[in-house]
């Protein structure tokens, strides 16, 4: 992750990561001047602008050096607004790869599998410009580009909850932008601080480059921690960690169906991302001084965002509840500071967005059927659907972390993180596991289970279409499930080097890695979802692989 | 004074081509009246002709003055170009896509001309400073009295800018109310030639005279509209307070006066730099009177009781003209006195400006989340700006001076935009303000709602708008001045002040139109001056470079006599 | 205090005296008047007419127009004045600064004139 200037935008003879940000962009001003006439054009031309995307990304995907993944690759450089020191700064490292391919890849997939309600060439604008906002937060490299991307995704998002949603719809969306730019207004106070500071001890002139500001780490310690804290409490609120969730829950629940699938898939990974990158990367003493509370606050939302979710009666509420504690999961693992604990949390990132992303599509598509997602309204939904009902049961067995399947690996790793660095804290996480199996499976048995009486008995199964759109994230779950380690390899070399990064400028360091100093093997992983016999509770797993 | 009286009085040294961006409003306002007085009704045929006309000669009066304006020898070049076959054909063409152009907007003659006034001062202001000001830096205008400096040339160019959009928007609705007339671009036109030499006075004498034209022209601009009571009230008030506020300001003017000995800037500028008051009593008084009377002008807290009333009450384009135009003048007017002449008691007024930027910015935005008339909540949210811009002063650096220019700029178009949508929805007698009367506009009017919308972003601070950088150049020169509680109290407030702007908003796009809700009718010209003002509004979101190294050249100086 | 602020003293003292000195005058003057009041002393005095109507009568707005229109070329003579006993000093470039403000103050009466102000009916 050092030397991102050795890769200047000569060597990329196209600017492959300013593409993926620009053509959504296009896409959705061109959406504003389609003809109205033809409103079926305008998710065709949604799909094809994000399917452009998605192929782009598979490109980049492919083109990927895993050899330097802990460089960011395909650095896209130009002067944006000189005198400030401001650049359009891209680049794409082990930890941002998967986060846009999983952007790239939900896109589509939502625009192919909601239709808009009503207004559909606003709509699909909106989507498409929350794509290149979304985009642009992972592949920012200086830290005004990232604020911009950062701050415009909540105006789609906004629009989406705002006129697309059910509900209390108005006050969700309010609630969801003004809560996000509480954090946003202390994160611009820290980012200025952040540049200005460094180049008031340097002498150089102002940047506002990610890499050169974290490896010149010139702030005194304790301005590092003030600033650090002014990001977390931005990255805070759009995770959402404990105090300051609750907007989570209400945006989720009035949010039409692509609105949640996007913000559980990628929007909510924008401020876990940003605590890897923007907090720990260029605050690494700050992170350490402060990954005690950090920890703390995550697992709170563990305990708290189970509990919360068991006692829901709606099941859309149940899911965005359980984002909360999949999401402190990530926190704790992230702020273990240690190779297993950064590469669970980040895994668990992209699991999360897969599943869960799954979850509110087939919520989504429940409350197509039934126009209700009060779980006591619904039941015995397996006999009329049984197909549905298989699906929903595999998708909601990877949010559980069934081993074998995806959520298992990341909440694995992140706990055994957790484990070494804070032992206390994590025991109490991994309570968090099996109340998440409680209420999941509860929930299923509700829904699914029982008599179907009245209109549950009436409700249609799975379409072809609707399946074929369930194939890939099906795919995913049981690939990243049984095989880890294409992209464990990728991450790898980026939190490896983001570890050396932080032992390279805090004394006193100390990684608390789970096997003794000895870098978690690849190798071990790469079968780790069949190792682990499958009735064994997760608890135990993690004992054993906390004793090594 | 006194002793000046027994000399021979030498002609002040004049820089006429310099002065063209000011003497292009001045002179053009007092042709509009003699035009009128001389035609009061024009034979509508000779109405219909002359409009494209106009058009026409805007082209060949913004060519020819400008090219005055940037270089000595005007009439060489004047030649060239009119040899120069290609030049000639393309200048041709531009006259008449001028004339087409004006005949499409349907202009009046006043507006048309007041357009021409408008375009021909900022592209005199242009020439200034591309020819000029690049080159040579600052130079003196009138003797020691007004300056060009960059500074003063960016704000002539934003109240000139202001000057042509806030004509467009007024041309329909004149004629709307029924007020149709030269009487309304008359007193803007003087108005801000008055702005322009406020942001060119290098002494104060002068530059109260200048407010004064300024300000008196504005109140009789509140209160044109004469079937409307609210309008009266308008008037009054703000003719009131700003009487007051004027006697605060001569008050801190002859305090000033009586502690240093003169009122000229640069001679105070000078005498604070050498010596070191004992007693500096009488001018941390002046001081104190000068940021009140100023402060009244800006609407910063607590001297904006009169916004709220005033804003709701006058025309909207008249609003928007003042909260664009006047509000720059009297923040370049601020720049000039605190930062660069009082530069070196900066320590002095630096706490009084914190706390009045931190007063501002709490009540302007909390004021307004309360409120149910969007004019009147627009009143509010320009006083949150206003406190916005006052942390720029508050940095009391060149950094802060830049990025109060940059706010300046931008939120004058963001503004114009915003009363220019409101002016065309709240529709005859400006009677429906109120959020109720913009409910459902995103289905009656779709772009008149996305450009509102994308307006009120800006004005919220939403990224890839003019706004968000603004906000971003203001908050760093807070943060490089490590004045940190401010930049967070500031950004806070934002996030309250972006509530409101959510509110309209919603209003727009999730309230329900009545059904006997009439039918918004966008006038051409109003249409264009809202499409400008959301392409520079995006575009310098966008490209923020340009206009940013612009502010950056942009600091203001004082030019002694040479 | 500085000696700047002592000398004005001097207007603070004169000020006493002239507020002292109408004090003692209509203090003077009640105890040496005699007072005999009747209806027709209280009535308003209107140039030895009788008053009619009520106080507060409306005065027709064209007085107001004349009025300013009479006080923009009052003032404009309190500029004039001093400029005239200058003149020599100023030359040329004085004489047209006066001359392009008597017509901006012309151009004024001009645009009054034909907005049809000065016409009474």
């Amino acid at each position: 992750m050092s030397s991102l200037l050795a890769a200047s935008s000569a060597d990329v003879p196209f600017p492959i990561l300013s593409a993926l940000v620009v053509t959504p962009f296009l896409g959705a001003l061109l959406m504003l001047v389609l003809p109205n006439g033809r409103p079926e054009y305008f998710k065709q031309v949604a799909f094809l602008v994000s399917g452009a995307v998605a192929g782009m990304t598979a490109w980049v995907m492919v083109e990927f050096d895993k050899h330097t993944a802990d460089e960011f690759q395909f650095v896209d450089s130009a002067e944006w607004i000189a005198g400030l020191g401001i650049s359009w700064t891209l680049g794409l490292d082990g930890i941002s790869l998967w986060l846009v391919v999983l952007t790239a890849a939900l896109f589509p997939l939502t625009i192919l599998a909601i239709e808009a309600e009503h207004t559909p060439k606003a709509y699909y604008a909106w989507l498409l410009l929350l794509e290149a906002g979304v985009m642009g937060v992972f592949l920012a490299l200086d830290l005004f580009a990232f604020f911009v991307f950062f701050e415009i995704v909540l105006v789609p998002m906004y629009f989406l909850i705002g006129q697309w949603g059910h509900g209390a719809r108005a006050y969700a969306a309010t609630k969801f932008f003004v809560y996000t730019m509480f954090g946003s207004a202390f994160m611009l106070v820290g980012i200025l601080a952040t540049a200005f500071l460094t180049a008031a001890e340097t002498g150089n002139a102002v940047s506002f480059d990610l890499v050169y500001l974290a490896e010149e780490q010139a702030l005194a310690t304790t301005t590092a921690r003030w600033i650090f804290l002014s990001f977390a409490v931005a990255f805070a609120v759009k995770v959402p960690l404990f105090p300051v969730h609750t907007w989570l829950p209400d945006a989720h629940t009035n949010a039409p169906t692509a609105g949640s699938v996007i913000l559980a898939g990628v929007m909510l990974k924008l401020g876990t991302y940003g605590l890897l990158r923007f907090g720990i990367y260029l605050f690494p003493e700050a992170s350490v001084y402060f990954a005690p509370a950090l920890v703390a606050l995550g697992t709170i939302g563990i305990i708290y965002g189970a509990i919360a979710a068991t006692m829901q009666k709606d099941l859309k509420r149940l899911v965005a509840y359980s984002s909360v504690a999949h999401l402190g999961f990530i926190v704790i693992g992230t702020f273990a500071l240690n190779t297993e604990g950064l590469s669970g949390g980040l895994l668990q990132m992209v699991n999360h967005g897969i599943s869960t992303g799954a979850l509110f599509l087939l919520v989504g598509w429940i409350y197509d059927r039934r126009h209700t997602r009060l779980i006591a309204e619904l039941g015995g939904l397996q006999k009329p659907a049984p197909v549905f009902a298989a699906v929903f049961m595999v998708v909601m067995l990877s949010s559980v972390g069934l081993p074998g399947l995806n959520g298992f690996v990341g909440e694995f790793l992140a706990l055994l993180g957790a484990f070494a660095a804070h032992r206390w804290w994590a025991i109490v996480a991994a309570t968090g596991v099996v109340i998440a199996a409680l209420y999941l499976l509860w929930a299923y048995q509700r829904v699914f289970h029982g008599p179907a009486e009245g209109d549950n008995a009436e409700m249609k199964d799975l379409t072809w279409s609707e399946g074929a759109i369930m194939v890939p994230f099906l795919a995913a779950i049981f690939v990243m499930g049984l095989y880890p380690a294409p992209v464990l390899e990728r991450m790898e070399p980026a939190v490896d080097a983001l570890i050396e990064h932080i032992e390279g400028n805090v004394e006193d360091f100390d990684e608390a890695d789970a096997d003794q100093g000895e870098d978690l093997d690849v190798d071990d992983l790469k079968d780790l979802g069949k190792k682990k016999d499958s009735k064994a509770t997760d608890e135990s797993a993690l004992v054993e692989g906390g004793a090594g | 004074m006194i002793a000046q009286l027994d000399s021979t009085v030498a002609r002040p040294e004049i820089t006429w081509d310099g002065l063209l961006p000011i003497l292009t409003l001045g002179v053009g306002a007092l042709l509009l009246v003699l035009f009128r007085s001389l035609m009061k009704q024009l034979p509508k045929a000779a109405a219909d002709q002359a409009v494209p006309v106009i058009g026409g000669v805007t082209v060949i009066a913004m060519w020819v003055v400008g090219g005055f304006a940037g270089t000595d020898v005007p009439l060489a070049g004047l030649r060239d170009g009119l040899g120069d076959p290609v030049f000639f054909l393309g200048l041709l063409i531009m006259v008449g896509l001028g004339g087409w152009f004006a005949q499409y907007l349907r202009l009046s003659v006043d507006a048309a001309l007041t357009v021409m006034i408008g375009l021909t001062s900022l592209a005199a202001t242009w020439g200034v400073w591309t020819d000029r000001y690049e080159i040579d830096g600052a130079f003196g205008l009138v003797g020691d009295q007004l300056g060009a400096d960059g500074f003063s040339l960016v704000i002539t160019g934003v109240i000139a800018s202001a000057i042509v959009l806030v004509a467009l928007l007024l041309d329909d609705y004149l004629e709307r109310e029924g007020m149709a007339g030269a009487d309304m671009y008359v007193l803007m036109l003087f108005s801000g030639a008055g702005g322009a030499v406020m942001a060119s006075a290098n002494d104060l004498i002068v530059l109260f005279l200048a407010l004064e034209t300024l300000s008196i022209a504005v109140y009789v601009m509140a209160a044109m509209h004469m079937r409307r009571s609210e309008s009266q009230e308008a008037g009054l008030k703000y003719f009131v307070l700003g009487a007051f506020s004027s006697a605060f300001l001569l008050y801190g003017i002859a305090l000033t006066y009586g502690a240093v000995g003169s009122t000229n800037l640069i001679v105070i500028a000078d005498f604070l730099e050498q010596n070191r008051l004992v007693e500096d009593g009488l001018l941390m008084a002046g001081m104190a009177m000068l940021l009140v009377g100023l402060g009244f002008k800006v609407a910063a807290a607590p001297f904006h009781a009169w916004t709220p009333d005033v804003y709701q009450g006058a025309p909207t384009p008249v609003v928007a003209f003042m909260a664009s135009a006047v509000k720059a003048a009297g923040f370049a007017a601020l720049v000039r006195v605190f930062v660069t002449t009082f530069a070196d008691h900066a320590d002095d007024w630096q706490p009084a400006v914190y706390a009045l930027a931190i007063l501002t910015l709490v009540v302007g935005s909390f004021m307004a989340i309360v409120q149910r008339d969007a004019k009147r909540m627009l009143a509010y949210s320009s006083i949150s700006h206003a406190g916005f811009i006052l942390v720029g002063v508050q940095a009391a650096s060149n950094e802060g001076v830049s990025s109060v220019l940059f706010y300046a700029v931008a939120y004058t178009f963001l503004v114009i935009g915003s009363f220019g949508v409101l002016s065309i929805v709240s529709g005859e007698g400006d009677r429906g303000t109120s959020l109720d009367h913009l409910d459902g506009l995103s289905t009656r009017r779709p772009a008149l709602a996305l450009a509102l919308t994308v307006f009120l972003l800006a004005q919220a601070g939403v990224p890839l708008t003019s706004g968000f950088v603004a906000k971003f150049a203001v908050i760093g020169a807070a943060v490089e001045a490590r004045s940190y509680w401010l930049a967070i109290a500031a950004m806070v407030t934002a996030v309250v002040s972006a509530f409101l702007y959510l509110r309209i908003i919603l209003s727009m796009y999730l309230g329900q139109a009545e059904d006997d809700a009439p039918t918004i009718r966008v006038p051409r010209a109003a249409g264009l001056a809202i499409i400008v003002a959301l392409v520079i509004t995006v575009g310098f979101g966008l490209v923020p470079g340009e206009l940013d190294d612009i502010t950056r050249d942009a600091i203001p100086v004082l030019i002694a006599a040479g | 205090m500085s000696d700047f602020l002592r000398s004005y003293l001097t207007v603070g003292i004169f000020g006493l005296i002239g507020v002292a000195l109408v004090g003692v005058f209509l203090g003077l003057g009640k105890i040496l008047r005699p007072n005999k009041p009747t209806l027709a002393k209280t009535e308003a005095y209107e140039s030895g007419v009788e008053p009619t109507g009520d106080m507060w009568s409306q005065a027709n707005i064209r007085y107001y127009v004349f009025a300013l229109l009479f006080v923009m070329f009052d003032v404009e003579a309190v500029f004039i004045f001093p400029w005239a006993t200058r003149l020599e000093a100023y030359g040329t470039f004085g004489l047209i600064e006066m001359a392009i403000f008597i017509f901006i103050l012309l151009l004024g009466l001009l645009y009054a004139w034909r907005k049809g102000v000065l016409k009474w009916a």
